[in-house]
């Protein structure tokens, strides 16, 4: 009889297990097919670019065809704006050379020094 | 069919469907994954599938042969005909045609020039690691360490599983295996893990790895000699960064890969540019390569068990050898000499200074602790340039080239070409992460794995939604993918 205090917890903690590991097999399926989702929204134009890369045959035509016009649409929605958005961020970001950080290091001093004589109240004297 | 690709992102969403339907299935799942590994691989190039199946095959019959020899002597040859069957294997696919290269070198210079009969052998993907792997099986059933599995599906599962097929992590068999005999499980850990590791895996590989090498990298290394030293000098912290964000990030992602698939590959790398010592480096660089030298290699030879010269003679062979593993030029055979030796010359440094200041007549106090914080920022600073400076043989694509290079940091004064602000603070942005806390990426995954799933799917698709965004066009292979 003993012996089930030994055993009932191992069943128990097994079963628990088990039961996680459904929950969590579920979470991350919803989790995986909304991701799917919100690339296909979002990333339509990489879509258009991957089945560009198929080779000719009808239903390879059918797919291109498929992904332009939803890349289209998405388009047309407004969804591809954050992707441009994005691209043009980093694309500015790589062009910024010495100079400019060189400039906008000086500004922010000039700010700080501002800053530090308006706290003094010396903002007048100047 | 490399990780950051649609093609990757289908393949993955059918092997996770499939592999966690049929898991009440576990011969039928380890089956369906054995399969899918399989495909992976010919996805690459179907020819070598056979040469996959043959080396997993060898190890597979060498460990049911261990189980059922008793006298220590035939174990012994049987382990021995495997390992030399598995680098038989490797020596022809990866170097045959360097070592004929080099023989027809060394008989131009003695005068014999010969027609020698050279192959043109495609260097099969993956190669290196799945021939280590299947050597740790068949060392491990010896030792005892693993017990020879009488399923050659998961001899096949262990050695062909495709988040680690193609570049690593190199899995040992006593903690993989395992895993196959208990039934496959996902928790919220698990899910937690996976995601952050294949997020920062892919910003790693995709963002910071990929534009360094296409904005700094390659153009400095392509001739450094029409580069000053300032180009020169970040090239290389450059490529420090590169090849650790490359690497680093492959392993993430298949590490990653596998915790959603339940199962668990250990650590390959560990912040090792925080390393204050070569030694330090190398628990920290390419952990799963390291300690298979460590145990499969270095301890076999005697390590450090015979004495201070036979010490430095089995450092000194491993790292040799390890240089040979990552390619078949001489540049590797250098990179690995030169990390052997250093290693060499550290430890008997180190020796030296405990003889002549050991560290129990350390007076401690606030004036100790902080000579102590002093030379461990020297030991980063000197251990991150002496593993810059080896990287530059790596890197080059022969002696001539890294020769170049070195000659070119007498060069000062010359404006730079591709020293940018945008590369300089990718380069900055990667190594304030290998300083950040060592627990960082745990307590991250701690609380992802709560979230529920339409905001575990905004991180996971907002992530690779903006990484896909701002990462450069095309997919660059991963550097070990060529070892």
């Amino acid at each position: 009889m003993l012996d089930m205090l030994h055993d009932k917890p191992h069943e128990d903690a097994e079963a628990q297990s088990e039961r996680e590991t459904v929950r969590a097999v579920r979470r991350m399926a919803l989790t995986l097919f909304l991701t799917v989702l919100m690339l296909l929204v979002l990333n339509s134009e990489r879509l258009v670019t991957w089945v560009n890369g198929f080779e000719v045959g009808p239903v390879q035509d059918r797919v291109v065809g498929l992904s332009a016009g939803w890349n289209a649409w998405m388009e047309e929605a407004g969804f591809t704006q954050p992707t441009e958005a994005a691209r043009e961020n980093v694309n500015n970001a790589r062009q910024v050379n010495w100079d400019e950080v060189r400039r906008w290091i000086e500004q922010e001093q000039a700010r700080s020094r501002d800053g530090a004589r308006a706290l003094r109240g010396m903002v007048g004297e100047g | 069919m490399l990780f950051p690709t649609i093609e990757f992102g289908i393949f993955f969403l059918i092997v996770f469907t499939v592999s966690w339907a049929v898991r009440g299935l576990p011969e039928a799942r380890k089956l369906f994954l054995v399969g899918a590994s399989y495909f992976f691989y010919g996805w690459w190039d179907w020819r070598f599938l056979g040469l996959l199946f043959l080396s997993t095959l060898i190890s597979y019959l060498a460990g049911l042969a261990l189980a059922r020899a008793e006298r220590e002597g035939l174990r012994k040859f049987i382990v021995g005909v495997a390992v030399v069957s598995g680098l038989t294997i490797l020596g022809f696919f990866k170097y045959y045609d360097f070592f004929l290269s080099s023989l027809a070198s060394l008989l131009e210079v003695a005068g014999l020039t010969r027609d020698l009969p050279f192959m043109q052998v495609i260097l099969p993907v993956g190669i290196s690691f799945f021939t280590f792997q299947g050597i740790s099986y068949v060392v491990d059933v010896y030792r005892g360490h693993a017990t020879a599995e009488r399923s050659l599906v998961n001899v096949m599962l262990y050695i062909s599983f495709f988040p680690q097929l193609v570049a690593g992590p190199i899995v040992r068999a006593a903690d993989f295996l395992p895993q196959l005999h208990r039934p496959a499980r996902l928790s919220r850990a698990h899910i937690g893990v996976g995601t952050v590791l294949i997020l920062t895996g892919l910003a790693k590989k995709m963002v910071i790895a990929n534009y360094l090498a296409t904005e700094l990298v390659d153009p400095v290394f392509f001739d450094p000699s029409a580069a000053g030293a300032l180009d020169l000098l970040i090239g290389i912290y450059g490529y420090a960064v590169q090849i650790y964000c490359d690497f680093s990030g492959y392993s993430d992602i298949a590490i990653g890969v596998a915790a959603l698939l339940g199962y668990r590959f250990l650590e390959n790398f560990n912040q090792p540019y925080r390393a204050a010592s070569l030694q330090d480096f190398w628990r920290r660089w390419h952990i799963s390569l390291s300690t298979w030298l460590r145990d499969y290699l270095y301890v076999p030879l005697g390590g450090n068990r015979h004495g201070e010269a036979r010490t430095y003679r089995n450092l000194f062979l491993t790292m040799f050898l390890g240089g040979i593993w990552h390619g078949a030029a001489w540049t590797f055979v250098f990179w690995g000499a030169f990390h052997g030796a250093m290693l060499g010359i550290e430890r008997y440094a180190r020796r030296k200074i405990e003889e002549f200041a050991p560290a129990h007549t350390d007076p401690g106090g606030a004036l100790s602790a902080l000579g102590n914080s002093a030379r461990h920022i020297v030991g980063i600073f000197w251990t991150f340039h002496l593993v810059c400076f080896a990287w530059i043989f790596f890197r080059a694509d022969s002696f001539q080239t890294a020769a170049s290079y070195i000659a070119g940091f007498a060069r000062f004064g010359e404006p730079s070409q591709y020293v940018t602000p945008f590369a300089v603070g990718l380069i900055l942005l990667a190594m304030v992460f290998q300083f950040t806390p060592q627990h960082l990426g745990r307590w991250i995954a701690r609380g992802v794995q709560y979230l529920p799933s339409p905001l575990l799917a905004l991180l996971l698709g907002g992530g690779i939604w903006l990484i896909w965004a701002v990462a450069p066009e095309g997919v660059a292979p991963f550097i070990y993918f060529q070892f």
